[in-house]
């Protein structure tokens, strides 16, 4: 393997440490009716007590979520609350990049030296939205009302284009055929389904019971509801909804949490389930594209990261991104000249849906899984955010 | 010459046994005899007077206290600083509910606000002649100290008691009296002086009960629930249980809910109290006591240990089988190891460590009982695994050799005691419900009097711990709703142990001295020969109100005694459920009743002359005929409910009434079984109790 450089020497991911909810699609589950942000801090207690780890080696939680929840004010203070400890943190949102972002910031935090063990948790409803009232003097009705997520996704206010316009615009600039995109669509989804019937997904996903105000189960979330195995032929049969863009080729609304933690080595070793597992943070990059171009945003900033830090794609062992259209996977082939059916093992956003917040977490979370299963390597994790914006970042196993 | 099983736990307070009482045909003390010897004659009458008593523990002390010394005309000064919140009216409205509006306002007469400025006393309060002060001023060593001071400099003869709740008594350098929470109407008082005074023995005649404790730091029950809950958050410390959700598993295994307590009884105080009691405990005892950092915290913010309301929780939380054990190992592993430490030094014996345990601490079975079932290895195995959980509560010296000998009488009879003086012998029962404990002790005294060849018996309870018979202790039947087999066995075994004093004696007598005597216990009551208790006393047949089937006999046992015309009055009781008192209860149910003293006198002319002092009343062996036509005149009840639940009882009286004596028994614990897998009763109290309980 390599050698580079570490953005953040001392930080570390503790293998096991981590965990998610499954993201049901729409309203599906219970989840559309909960307080995420109170769900994420109990749901992050329950998840690491099954990995036998206290809350009480947390010294500090930053959460990471996009959609307005109830009593945010209080940002990671009133989630730290949910989860049963009283430590400090703060919020962090980048639109899809939150759960990268929030990642290495946590590194950073450690790297620092304020903070031995940082809780990451990120979290997000994206199937149902709250609407958001603005004074706003400039608009002719002077009061603005938005749901905050559909209206946002359908409108991005630097371009004037909704979301889906940039996944067309990033086809037709790159040629991009109908045929490839159904074809990796459907090969992605049955990337999900063998991760799943292998048992891949019980790594990473949690079943969490949630309850009613009278204390009442409402049911348990046990598996990415509403995701089912789709044919090659279906996926041909749907209408475009812009270039190389079908409702079955895009992500769709979800709800749930992920979380990890960062540590130092020191109490990396300590609290892991496999403490021989060492887990660094390597580089991370960001870039932004030209307008209403997002899809294409992730590919150019894995180049830009390559050229940063001197390793190639031959380097990396898994490589896993949030891609919220298939258009972004087929772009980054062809920019990047890798096949696309390396990458995105046991599943992706594509498949198991946006909750927004989390997903990259996630993606994370399964990256570093397969990452051990193959025995260690580089891992390269990217995907695209509103605004244009690319993410990527390396990490390394050992 | 006298004998017992076990040494009597009123002889711990000089009080004599139980026998003598029988014997000397009246009780070792009574009240009025005891306020005349704490407060002074009726002509110079002197007051008691309760420091703090805007407090929680203050002001519910007034309120026992104003109640039970109203008629002795003893003023009962409340004392606080001017600020103090008033406790006393928030009071009223239980008062109200206990003694009715005028009694509230006859005891609430009684009761003379007084203010003070904490340096000296109000000179008005010469008028009331204080002779004993009961402190519940806050548990500051020094401040109590001064307030001591403060009292013996004006009122060099007054009597002085701290309720502290965990000073020992040479810090404070007067006796002790720590009474258990909810302070209005729990009886128990932990006493701490050099020898037993005259006010312990007042406490006892106002029907009080007050349990002799050694001199140390904090007392049985603190140690007992602050112990319970320093290990329950360890135990969430460990494994991010929410506190909720722990206090539900913990009251499955253990009895309590520790954190909705400290909730229930104001986070603020309660967590500042537990706190104090570690903090003490831990710098005489080690690690096994610190308080952990999230208790701290909590007595620093006074933040409830519950979510707010608008947190109501989310996230269910099923312990698996390894947290299970967890569970189990540290919160039984830290009580037990606590336990050995008071047995060590002795505090105080198994008996009123157990009645500690579950009058005040709320323990399904107090710890005691808990290792005598499990034995002691087990036990030990839990203490160890808690030390490997929790490695610093090893640093604390334990005694396992405390736990080394279980087969002694001191541990065998824990609830039931037994006593003779040669010729007649006393079975004491200690506990107000029965239970699968009560059942065996009982057993092992019937052969324990047999073995030294009592033939005449009184059954009662110990005119100390128990002061009232309530009936079975349903959570023992929790285990047969889902198995109408195990219930089954349960009935017929109680029920034939009942039947031993029927039996197995050539005299055998209940003697009921507390208040009320109902359910499970006055069907055991029942099967002896002779019942008497004095008038005041209560008795019911609740069943048909919870709903539940009478399993130890009481759907025929006492109809097979009583004539037919009296058949009607027992019929009322088994299917309305209602209380009547002895004397409207002579005749079919009670055989003897009047005064406290003329009870006990017929009970030791019956034990000398038997059939001649009093006819014995023999049951009927056969089928009792004509049953179903009488019970066809009762009344049925307008509610669907209660009218169901009188139809199977009906339907139990007649199928046991029908059959012979001996069939019958196996009939009763039958329909009793099976009845708790059924509807009605998952719908009724105990059914529901049982689903809140049993589910997670």
């Amino acid at each position: 393997m390599k050698q580079v450089k570490s953005l953040a020497q001392e930080a570390r991911i503790p293998y096991g440490t981590w965990g998610a909810s499954y993201f049901p699609a729409w309203q599906s589950s219970p989840l559309a009716e909960v307080n995420i942000g109170q769900f994420a801090g109990e749901a992050m207690a329950r998840i690491l007590s099954k990995r036998k780890v206290s809350t009480s080696h947390l010294d500090y939680l930053m959460i990471g979520s996009t959609v307005p929840w109830h009593f945010k004010f209080w940002n990671a203070t009133v989630v730290a609350n949910c989860m049963g400890r009283r430590i400090p943190g703060f919020h962090v949102e980048q639109a899809c990049a939150t759960g990268l972002q929030t990642v290495v910031l946590a590194a950073m935090q450690v790297q620092s030296g304020a903070s031995e063990a940082v809780g990451v948790l990120t979290f997000d409803r994206t199937s149902d939205s709250p609407a958001s009232v603005f004074p706003e003097r400039r608009a002719y009705r002077r009061t603005e009302v938005i749901s905050d997520v559909w209206d946002n996704f359908g409108f991005d206010p630097s371009t004037e284009h909704a979301m889906i316009t940039s996944a067309g615009n990033v086809a037709r600039k790159h040629k991009i055929e109908r045929k490839e995109i159904d074809e990796l669509t459907a090969y992605r989804y049955q990337q999900y389904f063998e991760g799943k019937e292998k048992g891949f997904l019980d790594k990473v996903a949690m079943p969490l019971e949630i309850l009613n105000v009278q204390g009442k189960s409402m049911g348990i979330i046990n598996e990415d509801v509403g995701v089912r195995k789709i044919s090659l032929d279906s996926l041909r049969a749907m209408r475009d909804l812009d270039t190389c863009v079908t409702s079955g080729t895009q992500t769709h609304a979800a709800d749930g949490m992920a979380t990890l933690l960062v540590t130092t080595a020191d109490k990396a070793k300590e609290i892991s389930t496999k403490p021989e597992i060492n887990i660094s943070f390597v580089a991370k990059t960001e870039v932004r594209v030209l307008p209403s171009s997002m899809p294409e945003a992730p590919a150019l900033a894995v180049k830009k990261l390559l050229i940063q830090t001197g390793l190639t794609m031959d380097d990396m062992v898994v490589v896993k991104d949030h891609n919220p259209f298939a258009v972004n996977d087929a772009v980054f082939s062809k920019v990047m000249n890798y096949d696309w059916k390396k990458m995105n093992n046991n599943g992706s956003p594509l498949v198991w849906g946006h909750p927004q917040g989390p997903t990259l977490t996630r993606v994370i979370i399964e990256a570093l899984e397969e990452a051990v299963e193959l025995g260690g390597g580089y891992v390269l994790v990217f995907g695209c955010a509103a605004g244009d914006v690319g993410i990527a970042s390396i990490f390394k196993v050992n | 010459m006298g004998k017992t099983i076990r040494k009597s736990t009123m002889e711990a307070l000089g009080l004599g046994t139980v026998s003598a009482i029988f014997n000397n045909g009246k009780l070792p003390v009574s009240l009025e005899e005891m306020v005349d010897k704490v407060f002074g004659d009726k002509n110079n009458r002197g007051a008691m007077v309760i420091s703090g008593a805007g407090g929680i523990v203050g002001a519910g002390k007034v309120m026992q206290f104003a109640s039970r010394l109203m008629d002795y005309n003893v003023p009962i000064i409340a004392l606080d600083l001017p600020g103090a919140p008033d406790g006393i009216a928030k009071q009223y409205k239980g008062l109200q509910a206990s003694f009715g509006a005028d009694g509230a306002n006859n005891i609430m007469k009684n009761i003379i606000k007084l203010n003070y400025d904490g340096q000296t006393l109000p000179q008005s309060l010469k008028q009331y002649n204080p002779k004993f002060l009961l402190e519940a001023i806050p548990e500051r060593l020094e401040l109590k100290k001064a307030h001591y001071a403060l009292f013996k400099k004006e009122y060099p003869e007054i009597h002085i008691w701290s309720v502290t709740s965990g000073f020992p008594s040479k810090e404070l350098g007067v006796g002790i009296a720590h009474p258990a929470f909810p302070h209005e109407i729990n009886k128990v008082f932990e006493i701490v002086e050099d020898s037993t005074s005259a006010q312990t023995h007042l406490l006892w005649a106002m029907g009080l009960i007050p349990m002799q404790v050694s001199d140390d730091w904090s007392f049985v029950l603190d140690v007992f629930f602050c112990g319970l809950l320093q290990a329950s958050i360890q135990f969430c410390n460990r494994t991010n249980t929410p506190y909720w959700k722990a206090d539900k598993y913990i009251r499955q295994i253990l009895g309590p809910n520790p954190f909705r307590a400290h909730d229930v009884i104001g986070a603020k105080g309660a967590n500042f109290l537990t706190w104090s009691c570690l903090y003490h405990l831990g710098k005489e005892y080690g690690a096994l006591f610190e308080p952990t950092g999230e208790l701290t915290e909590r007595k620093d913010s006074g933040q409830n240990w519950y979510p707010a309301n608008h947190f109501r929780p989310l996230v269910n939380w099923q312990l698996d089988e390894e947290e299970s054990e967890e569970l189990k190992s540290i919160v039984y592993g830290a009580l037990i190891q606590m336990t050995t430490i008071m047995l060590h030094e002795k505090r105080t014996d198994l008996s009123t460590m157990t009645a500690i345990g579950e009058l005040c601490a709320q323990f399904t079975n107090g710890i005691p009982a808990f290792i005598r079932k499990i034995g002691s290895q087990q036990a030990l195995e839990y203490v160890n695994k808690y030390h490997q959980l929790v490695p610093k509560a090893a640093q604390t010296t334990w005694y396992p050799e405390t736990l080394q000998n279980l087969n002694t009488p001191e541990w065998q009879q824990l609830y039931v005691n037994a006593e003779h003086d040669g010729t007649h012998g006393f079975i004491t029962i200690s506990r107000e419900s029965y239970n699968y404990d009560v059942n065996e002790e009982l057993n092992r005294a019937i052969d324990w009097l047999h073995s030294e060849g009592i033939k005449k018996v009184v059954l009662t309870s110990d005119f100390h711990f128990s002061t009232q018979m309530v009936g079975a202790d349903t959570t023992e039947f929790f285990v047969a709703v889902n198995d109408s087999h195990i219930g089954e066995k349960i009935s017929s075994d109680w029920s034939k142990t009942a039947r031993r004093f029927y039996h197995e004696f050539e005299t055998s007598i209940g003697f009921v001295n507390g208040k009320r005597c109902m359910g499970g216990m006055l069907e055991l009551m029942m099967h002896c020969q002779y019942l008497i208790a004095p008038d005041y006393v209560k008795f019911a047949m609740p069943e048909v109100t919870l709903p539940v089937i009478p399993g130890m006999e009481g759907c025929h046992w006492v109809l097979r005694k009583t004539n037919t015309d009296n058949h009607s009055k027992m019929l009322e009781m088994l299917l309305h459920g209602q209380q009547i008192n002895a004397r409207q209860a002579l005749g079919f149910l009670v055989d003897s009743s009047g005064t406290m003293n003329d009870c006990l006198a017929m009970t030791k002319n019956i034990l000398e002359n038997g059939d001649t002092a009093l006819p014995k009343r023999k049951i009927i062996e056969n089928a009792i005929p004509h049953i179903a036509s009488e019970i066809e005149k009762i009344k049925w009840s307008e509610n669907p409910q209660i009218l169901s639940a009188q139809k199977e009882i009906a339907g139990c009286v007649i199928a046991s009434c029908s059959a012979t004596a001996d069939e019958a028994l196996q009939i009763q614990a039958k329909v009793s079984a099976q009845f708790m897998s059924g509807q009605l009763f998952r719908k009724g109290k105990i059914g529901i109790e049982y689903d809140k309980f049993s589910k997670n």
